[in-house]
């Protein structure tokens, strides 16, 4: 029996993100124009608003799950899987945890009236104006506001008449780019700046989960491929350099899976801090062999490995990259 | 798994004991990555022994201190911690065991207690010129005479032979049958005419291994290990018992320590900026590296508690922990190298600078080359995951 990932957190929750994702990555791979791919994401955005993953983490009180983060994280790992390319992270734990305490937006968020993009740099905030760029925010297929960080102060804009480009991310995800000048935005709270700190965490975590629940998915497949593709007259399997390399990648896998469990057993931001530092390193290595073992394969947009691949390499990027993480750890 | 406050509590009387009865000169050993011998870990032994803690892996019939495995690691953990030398030597960790399981009467009687005392001292001989990672290809042959087996044949690697009074060693013979069928295990006095040890210069400039000629050695029968011929059986349960040695990540911890402490030291000020802080960044992702290893080591722990089977745990855990402690040795020679690499080995003269300070990192480095080599090398341990991982 060739090598089957495990899932951290199995159950009911996980196989029911994990099959949803897979139908929505088979859907997306038949579409080629970034337009007809963010429609198709725009479809299927609304039903997983519609299954109330938005409200994993929100209060019953405010029509969500009142569930853990443990609950979310089956979600993402499930979701993370099969390279789900939606908002996930940001709008079912970062929003939330920025929106803590304000009942009606977090109404909101779960029935989908609220559908934020997360501006955690680049936009200052002067009398109640914001002001500055944000590029490659990620965003759900039709943003109505931005939750806007800026320092310690939260607020936010409502994205009615503000024009921005959209953009696809290397993983398939939809990103906008908002340039505004003054622009009038309701302040959240003026002392946001721990739960600024602990949001952009979560999302940080989420992210490790989704992305080793797709490196585990990415090593699957990469086996199947080998034990499938002949060569010189041999199954690609039999080949010593390659098995190492997979070895490698396994390895390096299941190291940052245990730093995940931990990070999720205990959410410390060392904790988390370390995982996604080791996501840096370890999902680099997985993504990039992951390639270079498919051969020309490898370099094929339609390949769901290369999906996979790219997703991961995509993750070390999303709330905080190996330096940054690095750079907290040695400034503690 | 954390702690419950019972845990905690072994915990702390380990710690206690550690920090108060270890010699503070054999800690001072640890603490300095200095080589570690039969000097250091024999009255360290002695100390655990007097106080019941003699042999915590053994049945307590034995010797053992009737612990779980995960008061066990804790007992490990806690002993690193506190740079006490871990309990792991060849009588108490690898011979012991087999002595349990397969010895005679006679032969418990006669052995267990110099192991737990820690007045033998044992090494293991199994590797040969020809026989490393396929060690089924020993050839050094063993032909019975009367009431004893004459023994001729050469180890090779043989760790604490200049310092054993013993050597537990795998011989052939059979050479009839198929390679792993012919093998014999016996317990060879050192002292025995016919043996000559010597020294395997390595590049550490530390002497541990020892090449180990055998010629003509008589060795009394009742010294066989079982039954003749069954000799791979044993071996194989000695590593087989062994398999959860690499979930003990906490050496490798405080070597991590250590190494920062030697880049804060070696590299202070500006003029040294770029080269600690890149230090220190590869220190972190060493240190990320080895706390999902000791995640790794918990899981074991848990799976060994539960019942469980390992299955890739410990070739994971070898290959999650091995290169990262060379890598750490290579920050420590980075920190260290144009100072010290340059003053490896005295010549002659005498001054103020003829002491090394420091020397200890680039044998390390050197030493350290050896973990992923022994005790199945990593291209083995990568064979043993693709095998499982591919299924075939």
């Amino acid at each position: 029996m060739a090598f089957e990932p495990k899932p951290m957190l199995p159950g009911d929750t996980f196989d029911a993100a994990r099959r949803f994702a897979e139908a929505s990555a088979l859907k997306l791979a038949r579409l080629h124009e970034p337009a007809a791919r963010a429609a198709e994401l725009a479809t299927q955005w609304a039903a997983v608003l519609e299954l109330g993953w938005a409200g994993t983490l929100v209060p019953e009180a405010c029509g969500g799950a009142d569930g853990t983060l443990l609950d979310l994280a089956a979600l993402a790992e499930g979701a993370g899987s099969a390279g789900l390319a939606l908002p996930l992270a940001a709008t079912c734990a970062v929003a939330p945890t920025l929106l803590a305490g304000q009942d009606a937006l977090l109404a909101d968020l779960v029935a989908g009236r609220l559908q934020p993009c997360i501006v955690l740099d680049g936009l200052t905030a002067e009398a109640g104006r914001l002001s500055g760029r944000a590029v490659g925010v990620e965003t759900p297929p039709a943003p109505s506001h931005a939750l806007v960080a800026t320092g310690e102060a939260l607020y936010l804009l409502d994205l009615a008449g503000i024009g921005f480009a959209r953009h696809e991310r290397i993983d398939g995800r939809l990103t906008l780019d908002l340039e505004v000048q003054g622009a009038p935005a309701t302040l959240l709270r003026p002392d946001a700046g721990e739960v600024i700190r602990r949001a952009r965490d979560l999302g940080a975590l989420l992210t490790c989960v989704e992305a080793v629940a797709a490196m585990g998915t990415l090593i699957q497949q990469t086996i199947g491929y080998l034990l499938a593709r002949q060569q010189f007259g041999a199954a690609l399997a039999s080949f010593q350099a390659l098995r190492h390399r997979v070895a490698e990648m396994y390895v390096a896998y299941r190291n940052l899976t245990g730093l995940v469990q931990a990070a999720l057993a205990e959410p410390s931001w060392q904790n988390i801090a370390f995982a996604k530092l080791r996501l840096g390193e370890a999902g680099r290595f997985v993504a990039e062999q992951a390639i270079q073992v498919h051969g020309g394969m490898g370099m094929t947009e339609e390949l769901p490995a290369s999906h996979l691949a790219r997703r991961v390499l995509m993750a070390e990027f999303e709330y905080g990259d190996r330096h940054t993480q690095a750079a907290r750890l040695l400034a503690a | 798994m954390d702690d419950t406050a019972e845990l905690a509590a072994f915990r702390a009387e380990v710690r206690d004991f550690a920090l108060t009865h270890c010699p503070p000169e054999i800690r001072a050993v640890v603490a300095a990555n200095g080589k570690l011998g039969r000097k250091h870990w024999a009255p360290w032994q002695r100390i655990l022994h007097a106080h019941g803690w003699g042999a915590p892996s053994w049945p307590r019939e034995y010797g053992g201190t009737g612990w779980d495995q995960r008061r066990r690691h804790i007992f490990d953990e806690v002993l690193a911690e506190c740079d006490c030398p871990p309990q792991y030597h060849h009588g108490l960790r690898h011979i012991g065991p087999v002595l349990i399981e397969f010895g005679t009467a006679a032969q418990k009687a006669r052995f267990l207690p110099g192991i737990l005392n820690g007045e033998d001292w044992w090494c293991q001989g199994y590797s040969e010129p020809g026989a490393g990672s396929d060690l089924a290809s020993l050839k050094t042959r063993a032909v019975r005479d009367g009431d004893d087996y004459v023994v001729n044949g050469q180890k090779l690697w043989t760790s604490h032979a200049q310092e054993a009074d013993w050597m537990y060693t795998l011989v052939r013979t059979n050479t009839e049958v198929k390679r792993q069928e012919g093998i014999t295990m016996l317990l060879i006095p050192l002292s025995t005419p016919g043996i000559r040890v010597r020294e395997v210069r390595t590049i550490d400039s530390w002497h541990h291994v020892n090449e180990v000629f055998l010629e003509d050695v008589r060795v009394p029968a009742a010294n066989r290990i079982g039954e003749e011929n069954k000799g791979w059986t044993y071996g194989k349960f000695l590593l087989d018992r062994e398999r959860l040695g690499g979930a003990n990540v906490a050496p490798a911890f405080r070597f991590l320590e250590r190494c920062r402490e030697l880049v804060a030291r070696q590299l202070a000020g500006p003029a040294n900026a770029l080269k600690r802080e890149q230090l220190e960044y590869r220190l972190l992702l060493a240190e990320a590296e080895l706390r999902g290893a000791r995640e790794l080591g918990k899981a074991a722990v848990d799976a060994v508690m539960a019942g469980r089977p390992l299955g890739l745990m410990p070739s994971e855990l070898k290959l999650s922990t091995a290169d990262t402690v060379q890598r750490i040795g290579a920050i420590a020679l980075d920190a260290v190298g144009e100072r010290v690499a340059t003053r490896f080995r005295p010549v002659d003269g005498s001054g103020p600078n003829a002491e090394v300070e420091d020397i200890e990192w680039v044998q390390n480095f050197m030493y350290l080359r050896a973990k992923t080599i022994f005790g199945g090398s990593n291209e083995v341990q990568k064979n043993v995951v693709a095998k499982q991982l591919f299924g075939m």
